[in-house]
């Protein structure tokens, strides 16, 4: 995977329900970085995170995709959103399953042109990335929400995604599947991709993650209160002034 | 002749094969069968795109789909018959009292139904089976293809009832197919044919086939919206 992944967001705007439930914000995302995503239940963090991965359209937003090189352009969403579909991965809460094996389910993140025999190959890699070679001839639909975590995140490896939006990944999971499904969002970081989770369990990400937002009131910032002493970086680019971002880093 | 006497008659009229009901029996599936099968892939695509576009006058359509609903078959009788006629904007096809018109009036009588139902389908599917289709790279129309199988069985369960208004109508095909014997003379239009003529034997046998026909619809109905359920 690439280390210099980005895409930056700017002016997203969603008027909804006669309020401003995102208020033109910005938004950098950046390859071997983790981003966690708080705010009150109705903040918006879904929202954004859709808005983010094409899935839903914005009043407004601008995309660039390749910020700081020169000549680069912020596009308008509406004209990028399959890009940004293509692009970026957005993982839901409960993973969707097709019918199938988990292998089938698998199978649909590679080209339909590519080999069978290398088919094959990816997919037992997959399935071993993922420590899901057990279930592999499982119905994906009947399988756990930490199970279906670890497909869809192993659909995401197979996919080479290189930028990961996860709502609520790790919700309603047992707590040896919160430290799995973790462990496998470490090794995407780790092989440079841009993470970015929305989550009311921050303890679980402390390891993980290396700066906090907080979506309030339509506003992006940096999260005030601490986490777990020196565990989390900043990095004072989106939300609010730098200054801020100092404080919000630990 | 009375109903119990009338109703051991068709049973040997249909237990001997009779030639001319089931020659009757094969027009009614071959035009039903040809109408529901050309209805079905634009009715699906329109029953799609109502569920997942936003556009302007989409609920005004899909209002309009289930107001077709519960039209009168005569009235797309009357409708195919005045387009087809020798005066209509499609006099010179001529096609009116031959099996075509009768495909076309019955696609008529299907489509709404084919739309509204397979619009609920679509509604009720997971709109994470399309998004995560999406995400992982595979084009529209693949995708599409993919949400149709999560919702195979609410497509059916629409496609069965589609199938058993136009199988069993008589009021558009009598209108439009003329009820000409060996040609366009089908269940309904024989029934009621029969049944004007006194003939009644052949009247029930007609109509317990459609019975049947009937019965092993709303079976298969049955099991397939269970079976939906299960699928979501």
């Amino acid at each position: 995977m690439n280390a210099t992944t980005e895409i930056r967001y700017s002016e997203i705007h969603k008027f909804f329900n006669r309020r401003h439930l995102l208020n033109r914000l910005s938004l950098s995302l950046e390859g071997g970085t983790a981003t966690l995503l708080s705010g009150e239940n109705g903040a918006g963090k879904t929202t954004l995170l859709r808005i983010l991965s094409g899935l839903e359209k914005p009043s407004e937003c601008r995309v660039d995709f390749t910020p700081g090189e020169p000549g680069s352009n912020p596009q308008p969403w509406s004209q990028c959103r399959r890009r940004l579909q293509r692009q970026v991965m957005y993982l839901h809460q409960q993973p969707y399953m097709f019918d199938g094996s988990v292998v089938h389910n698998l199978a649909l993140a590679l080209p339909r042109t590519m080999p069978r025999l290398q088919r094959g190959k990816k997919i037992r890699q997959a399935l071993e990335w993922a420590q899901l070679e057990a279930l592999k001839e499982a119905a994906a639909k009947t399988l756990s929400g930490g199970e279906k975590q670890r497909v869809s995140l192993a659909r995401a490896w197979l996919r080479q995604s290189r930028i990961l939006l996860l709502d609520e990944p790790i919700a309603n999971m047992d707590r040896e599947s919160q430290v799995r499904t973790v462990a496998l969002l470490r090794r995407f970081k780790n092989a440079r991709a841009a993470l970015m989770i929305s989550s009311h369990n921050h303890e679980v990400f402390c390891q993980l993650i290396d700066r906090r937002l907080v979506l309030d009131s339509g506003k992006l910032s940096p999260a005030q209160a601490p986490l777990l002493p020196g565990n989390v970086t900043p990095l004072a680019r989106d939300g609010a002034p730098s200054g801020n971002a100092g404080n919000a880093s630990r | 002749m009375d109903l119990f006497e009338a109703t051991a008659q068709a049973l040997v009229l249909l237990a001997v094969f009779d030639p001319a009901l089931w020659e009757i029996i094969g027009i009614s599936f071959r035009v039903s069968l040809t109408a529901i099968c050309i209805a079905i892939p634009p009715a699906l695509l329109a029953a799609f795109l109502l569920a997942h576009l936003e556009f302007p006058g989409r609920r005004v359509l899909i209002s309009l789909f289930n107001t077709l609903l519960s039209l009168p078959a005569v009235v797309i009788g009357l409708t195919v018959y005045l387009m087809l006629s020798r005066q209509g904007p499609l006099g010179d096809w001529q096609l009116l009292f031959t099996r075509s018109a009768m495909v076309i009036a019955q696609i008529m009588l299907a489509f709404p139904i084919l739309v509204s139902m397979s619009h609920a389908a679509f509604q009720a599917a997971d709109q994470r089976a399309w998004e995560t289709a999406r995400t992982l790279g595979i084009p529209s129309p693949q995708a599409f293809v993919m949400v149709v199988g999560e919702v195979r069985f609410g497509l059916l369960a629409a496609v069965l009832a589609g199938f058993g208004r136009i199988i069993a109508e008589v009021g558009a095909s009598m209108m439009v197919g003329g009820n000409i014997l060996h040609f366009t003379r089908n269940i309904p239009t024989a029934i009621a044919l029969e049944t004007s003529m006194g003939n009644f034997a052949q009247g029930i046998a007609l109509g317990i086939v459609l019975l049947i026909i009937a019965f092993a619809l709303n079976l298969s109905l049955q099991y397939f919206q269970g079976r939906g359920k299960l699928s979501l």
